[in-house]
């Protein structure tokens, strides 16, 4: 019975790949076809994300919420953390449709090339799908702590990571090779 | 009951019998037929295969069993025309995605063809209809395995359908998709003589049939690929582009919430 598991896994997967491509092809059906335009207008509007860099930094200020919480009541300290979540996670939002518009682009401008490879196709996919994760992650810190502990957790995960990156570094340089190599001699004799 | 039963049965099948001529007169009056040679090849076939079927078990009842699995066989042989006149038509405009298909589906081929002999010669044989339907059932299964990796790659480029091939595809899917589950339960230890299973693979041949026969009953416009100009042919640059965008990104995000 078991055997049957991946059979059934199979005919399922097929099921649901038709209907995605059904899908598609009602969406497809109001859309013209793409072109090397949209590509380039679809890079601007990811840029255009990030054109207001002071504006979005200031978002996950942490003087504001001091100055808030200073300064104001708790219902307003409450309306501000609202504002400031909901503000954060649209731009988070924004940010991953405009990544997922850009690579749908991608994927059907590469599908007209003469010679696409399939090691930077795999390699694209990595980093979608690491970006995909990362977004998500930070889409539900912001929801559970909100923008300004939420930036702090990032900001420390990101020092740890920094911090085991260096310290990795630095035990390689530290390491010997010559040492390395009379080890691997004695360990073959 | 028994033939009440009966006469269900030959009513699907009369049905099926009637929607296989209908799309191939269709197909010869609207000229699909040109455009999707293989396709009405496959339909021609099955509709001799259904009317010998029920000229077989008309006349001589008791060579049913192995005239249908040796049948079934035939019909699972002549359906990888279908894929191959799928994957011809739908990847035309699109060589790149066309050049690694071709790539990916080798390898699917081979492992599951691999995989379905060896499973096939470590099960035994006991006799001809039994190996016939062993047979059958392996080769289904190696003709889902291309499928799927034929549909996620149509899915992941974004390949766009015009209505009549996505109708040939849909009903093609739903067919492999239904017969490879049921043959699988049929092929377990105390299912083979299962009513309710038999039953539904005629059906579930109906459904595709109806499909079909709605989706290429008049010849739709086939999409046209975008003007030359419009489009980049190099890879390498439009992948380096989409890495240089994705980092760009990835280095703003950093700045604004990291330390």
């Amino acid at each position: 019975m078991s055997g049957l598991i991946p059979i059934v896994l199979l005919g399922t997967l097929i099921l649901i790949f038709s209907g995605r491509l059904l899908a598609q092809w009602s969406r497809q059906s109001h859309t013209r076809d793409v072109t090397i335009e949209d590509y380039s207008q679809a890079r601007a509007a990811l840029d255009s994300v990030f054109a207001e860099t002071a504006a979005i930094k200031r978002i996950f200020a942490s003087e504001d919420m001091e100055f808030i919480s200073q300064a104001g009541t708790s219902d307003v300290q409450r309306f501000f953390l609202k504002e400031r979540k909901r503000l954060s996670i649209q731009w988070v939002r924004l940010t991953q449709k405009q990544v997922a518009h850009l690579m749908d682009l991608h994927l059907k401008l590469a599908s007209y090339t003469y010679e696409p490879s399939p090691k930077s196709e795999g390699k694209l996919t990595v980093n979608y799908l690491c970006f995909i994760l990362a977004s998500n992650g930070a889409l539900v810190l912001l929801w559970l702590f909100g923008p300004f502990k939420a930036v702090r957790i990032v900001a420390y995960t990101v020092r740890a990571a920094e911090y085991f990156c260096s310290e990795f570094s630095l035990r390689l340089e530290r390491t010997d090779p010559v040492k390395l190599s009379s080890a691997r001699q004695l360990r073959s004799v | 009951m028994r033939d009440s039963a009966f006469m269900d049965t030959n009513l699907i099948w009369l049905i099926a019998i009637a929607l296989e001529a209908a799309i191939l007169f269709r197909g010869l009056r609207t000229g699909l037929q040109k455009r999707y040679l293989l396709f009405y090849c496959y339909i021609g076939c099955l509709l001799l295969i259904e009317v010998l079927r029920f000229l077989c078990l008309s006349l001589t009842p008791n060579l049913y069993s192995a005239f249908y699995w040796q049948t079934e066989l035939v019909r699972i042989v002549a359906s990888y025309a279908v894929i191959f006149e799928i994957f011809k038509r739908v990847l035309r405009h699109n060589p790149g995605v066309a050049r690694i298909a071709q790539d990916l589906l080798l390898v699917v081929f081979v492992v599951a063809l691999t995989y379905a002999a060896s499973d096939l010669l470590h099960g035994g044989f006991t006799s001809v209809p039994r190996a016939t339907a062993d047979l059958g059932r392996y080769l289904l299964y190696v003709e889902s395995a291309v499928l799927l990796v034929m549909l996620w790659l149509f899915g992941r480029y974004r390949i766009s359908f015009g209505g009549n091939l996505l109708g040939l595809t849909l009903g093609y899917s739903l067919l492999v998709a239904l017969d490879v589950v049921n043959l699988a339960f049929l092929s377990t230890p105390g299912n083979e003589s299962s009513i309710g299973l038999r039953k539904l693979i005629p059906i579930t041949h109906l459904i595709t049939f109806i499909i079909w026969c709605a989706s290429l009953w008049s010849s739709q416009p086939e999409l046209l690929p975008p003007a030359e100009s419009a489009i980049d042919r190099d890879y390498a640059l439009l992948a380096a582009k989409t890495r240089a965008a994705l980092a760009h990104m990835s280095t703003r995000v950093g700045r604004t919430l990291g330390p």
